[in-house]
């Protein structure tokens, strides 16, 4: 049994401790808002916050993840959904399939997190290993700097 | 192939019935309605109108408008709801989109083609006015008041005195019984350009929310009690491989085993053989696929490679007898003798896959005697019959329930994953099974796009072609998924796959033109192909339009009037309504707008940068979209490396039904054929496709991203599709921006460093 704190609450999951955790938290705990794209790391659909930073769920084992606050798309700002990432995203209607979003969305938030305002290079550099196969990588760009002026009340 | 598919969906005869039981809404449908059975709602309230419902509202006075389609992306359901509440005069806050399960009732259920808002926004439109119609009538007699005198504004009928009744008082105080003829449906006054209100605004899209928060339901989301994971497990060979024999010894000692279906026999429209291994946890399952230890016999396609599929491309076009003929106009051999100044050259696209960023996956179980299948499909008319066919049953047996769907672009419209699922589920007495493709499944066991291999020839007199012969080689697509649609070619030797020809019979005025279209046999058997976003238009207009402006230059023509001379609107080229009104003009129009705004020809350039020009009009004669780009790049000739600096799209879509949605299309689409132009490859190798996963296989990234300028040319025409045809006009304009850049001409998608620099070397 492992014991995982997902959106603030304690979950008991029955599985063996190197499943990856995106898998819990699909398939186990039902949290369909995160996604699986590779199964390598390599495309980003799959990423959740461990503890504040963004991770991709499918490199990580339950094992290790025991203990740290996760955080998915479902739980972003406190489960009160309207996170300034969130607002822009909308805002810009980013999604067209809306698959790779919420992974878009976790790695925007954690970034502007540890860089409120960053430049464009910084933001091309934060958001490169996150796939979108509709090709929307411009609205995300420009989402991205619409967020960080939300978070900074503009 | 628009015309034959139309034929399918056919209504002739049909009445459109407008009917509700006391005080609980109203249903709109298409019906054929038994002799007995004379009014709309003595059939409603007899509980047997098995019709196309199109349009329903609750006694609240909501509409739910039902979409036969899938959301890949490009919110097809907003803008087909659009069309309804528009005639309806309903406040859109009421309007809602339903996704029916499949049934025989719907008629064609394909998502594909940039049919959808092409095919439906008539039909949608009078639906909506002939509820209106029927609530007015309603509406005016609560008020005391003739029908003429009465309109209708949102949600309420209103007479010209004044007084008002709300739908919802409408629809929850009367019974509505109102029969549609055909031609009472056709003679109704549509609104036209200019008059709307609802189409032609940006409404957000019904799907977006929930893809922002998190709680869109897509096919890979579905969980049913009970049920299992499947994981397929790779064949060693793309096509022709079959199991012999399944070790389980290691896969039985992973906790959660269930057990494996191994098919030796193989399914038409899946594989030759394949094996599965089910576990009760998907983690159980996809070490279990790993854990089974297969012994396979590989069949004949072992050694086939790309190699191979090119050079019997090559072999094929050299043999003056192969294929068949699409276009033949005049007398090219003779024109060709008069031509002064001549030229030919060879063009070439790899394999390309669909790589929809939500693997395919599809959940099955059989209850009561009837098949569920669960999963985003484009082709419920296909996927349905043939998981039928597949169990045995009937085909009114299967329901296919839709969903969210994580991209498209044509692979869905393939019934593999669903007759797989479905398959499983048999094999496990009914119990629901969840399949699931692995990334790496996803890649070599798509339906991909095909390698093709063309050649073009073409003779300029006094500053115009009068000569254009085109041989199209490639894997037939059509002629696997639906051969039945298949048109006869011109020479009535047989039949042609349009969908591997279209766009050939391009819209320039060349008074001997012949196309000959040629199947790849080798490509078919190894490399079972399918329909992947625009389909032929990405590889015939890559050949046209690199052609035309390779065959300007070399008559001292500018490529830009060398277009505009040979797009006279003459005769066949004439276009006609609805949708190709207006003709060559259009696509004129929409080069000079896409040109003038991006400064073809103009703007100041540095060493190394050129601007590159091509039009299109994708996807079909029957249903083109008028599509102009400048592509202007910036090539580094000693590293071969190539930097899209600037695209500029100018697309006439006649009626923007909701423009964000038509931007958002553009710039994906452009982005997408940017993607596929340049970093998509894909090979085979000992007849196995050889990359893998996103790290062999290696689409655009967010800085490979360049600035994507849409201009949206709207004049009041029908509105046209808009989800393909930018993705076939961005390559051959970056190809011939590469030329103006650095003098060197690439034929060959993708357009890698490498063939840059060889480019280069010959230039």
């Amino acid at each position: 049994m492992t014991v995982l704190t997902v959106n603030g609450v304690n979950q008991v999951v029955d599985a063996p401790g190197d499943t990856r955790l995106l898998w819990v938290i699909r398939e186990h705990l039902r949290l369909t808002g995160t996604k699986f794209g590779c199964g390598l790391g390599l495309c980003g659909a799959c990423t959740v916050h461990l503890n504040g930073e963004a991770v991709r769920s499918c490199q990580v084992e339950i094992a290790d993840a025991e203990g740290a606050m996760i955080t998915t798309i479902e739980g972003l700002n406190g489960g009160q959904g309207g996170h300034p990432v969130q607002q822009a995203w909308l805002e810009l209607q980013v999604p067209q399939c809306g698959y790779c979003q919420s992974g878009q969305m976790m790695n925007a938030a954690a970034f502007l997190a540890a860089n409120p305002s960053p430049s464009d290079s910084e933001i091309i550099e934060a958001q490169q290993g996150n796939i979108c196969r509709c090709i929307t990588y411009n609205r995300i760009k420009t989402a991205i700097r619409r967020a960080s002026d939300i978070m900074q009340g503009a | 192939m628009t015309k034959h598919m139309k034929k399918i969906g056919n209504f002739s005869r049909r009445q459109v019935l407008v009917g509700s039981a006391a005080g609980a809404g109203l249903v709109i449908g298409y019906s054929i309605l038994p002799q007995a059975v004379d009014s709309a709602s003595k059939a409603i309230a007899a509980g047997n109108w098995d019709h196309q419902q199109y349009l329903t509202m609750d006694a609240d006075g909501k509409a739910y408008v039902y979409v036969t389609k899938c959301e890949i992306g490009q919110h097809v359901g907003t803008a087909l709801a659009q069309a309804v509440a528009e005639e309806l005069e309903i406040n859109w806050e009421d309007v809602n989109v339903i996704y029916p399960d499949s049934h025989a009732k719907w008629g064609l259920m394909i998502t594909g083609g940039s049919w959808s808002v092409n095919w439906t926004f008539d039909r949608n439109s009078r639906i909506g006015a002939s509820a209106r119609i029927a609530l007015i009538e309603t509406g005016a007699k609560m008020l005391g008041a003739s029908p003429n005198n009465c309109y209708a504004k949102n949600s309420s009928v209103i007479s010209n005195d004044g007084r008002s009744v709300s739908y919802k008082d409408i629809l929850s105080k009367n019974t509505i019984d109102r029969t549609f003829s055909e031609e009472e449906m056709k003679a109704i006054k549509l609104k036209s350009f200019g008059e709307y209100s609802i189409v032609g605004q940006s409404k957000l899209p019904f799907d977006l929310p929930g893809k922002i928060d998190g709680s869109a339901k897509y096919g890979s989301d579905v969980f049913v009690p009970n049920m299992v994971y499947g994981i397929p497990v790779p064949n060693p060979v793309r096509w022709g491989a079959i199991p012999q024999s399944v070790d389980e010894s290691e896969a039985k000692k992973i906790d959660g085993y269930v057990g494996a279906y191994v098919e030796k026999n193989g399914f038409a429209r899946i594989n030759t053989g394949y094996v599965v291994a089910f576990g009760e946890t998907i983690w159980a399952a996809m070490n279990a696929a790993k854990a089974l230890k297969i012994k396979w016999d590989l069949g004949e396609n072992k050694n086939v490679s790309s190699e191979d599929i090119r050079n019997e491309s090559v072999r094929l076009q050299e043999d003056p007898s192969s294929g068949f003929l699409w276009v033949l106009e005049g007398d090219t051999e003779e024109a060709m003798n008069n031509a002064s100044t001549k030229h030919s050259a060879v063009y070439e696209t790899s394999i390309a896959y669909h790589g929809c960023h939500e693997p395919m996956n599809c959940t099955a179980y059989e209850k009561d005697g009837i098949w569920h299948l669960h999963g985003g499909n484009q082709w419920q008319s296909m996927a349905q019959p043939t998981a039928a066919a597949a169990l045995g049953v009937e085909a009114d047996k299967v329901v296919c329930h839709q969903y969210l769907a994580g991209t498209g672009f044509g692979r869905r419209t393939e019934p593999d994953n669903f007759v797989l699922a479905a398959q499983c589920s048999k094999h496990l007495g009914g119990r629901p099974v969840k399949l699931m493709f692995t990334r790496e499944q996803d890649m070599q066991f798509d339906f991909h796009r095909t390698p093709t291999y063309q050649v073009v020839e073409g003779g300029v007199e006094f500053g115009r072609m009068i000569a254009m012969n085109h041989d199209v080689v490639a894997g037939w697509s059509t002629k696997r998924a639906a051969p039945g649609f298949m048109p006869d070619s011109v020479d009535k030797k047989g039949k042609v796959d349009q969908f591997s020809t279209n766009g050939s019979d391009h819209w320039y005025d060349i008074p001997n033109h012949k196309v000959r279209s040629i199947n790849n046999e080798l490509s078919d058997k190894a490399l079972p192909v399918g329909f992947l976003r625009a389909v032929a238009p990405s590889w015939t207009f890559w050949a046209v339009e690199s052609f035309i402006d390779e065959m300007a230059k070399k008559a001292g023509e500018d490529p830009l009037a060398f277009r505009i001379a040979h797009l006279t609107a003459n005769g066949k080229n004439a276009g006609s309504p609805p949708n190709s009104v207006g003709g060559a003009n259009r696509l004129k129009n929409a080069l000079l707008v896409a040109a003038g705004r991006a400064g073809y020809g103009v703007k100041p350039l540095g060493a190394n940068e050129g601007m590159g020009i091509a039009c299109v009009s994708s996807q079909e004669r029957g249903s083109p979209t008028w599509t102009a780009c400048v592509a202007e790049v910036k090539v580094d000739p000693n590293s071969g490396d190539l930097t899209v600096k600037k695209v500029t799209v100018a697309m006439d879509v006649g009626t923007a039904v909701n423009p964000e949605g038509v931007k958002k299309q553009i710039e994906g689409s452009t982005l997408h054929g940017i993607s596929l132009a340049l970093y998509e490859d894909m090979t085979m190798r000992n007849g196995s496709i050889e990359q893998t996963n996103y790290d062999t296989w290696t689409p655009m990234r967010l800085d490979q991203a360049p600035e994507v300028e849409t201009i949206i040319i709207q004049n009041g025409h029908y509105p046209a599709g808009t989800g393909e045809p930018a993705t076939t006009v961005v390559a051959p304009a970056i190809a011939n921006a590469i030329e103006n850049a650095i003098g060197a001409r690439v034929r060959s998608i993708p357009m890698t460093p490498e063939k840059i620099k060889s480019a280069l070397r010959e230039a």
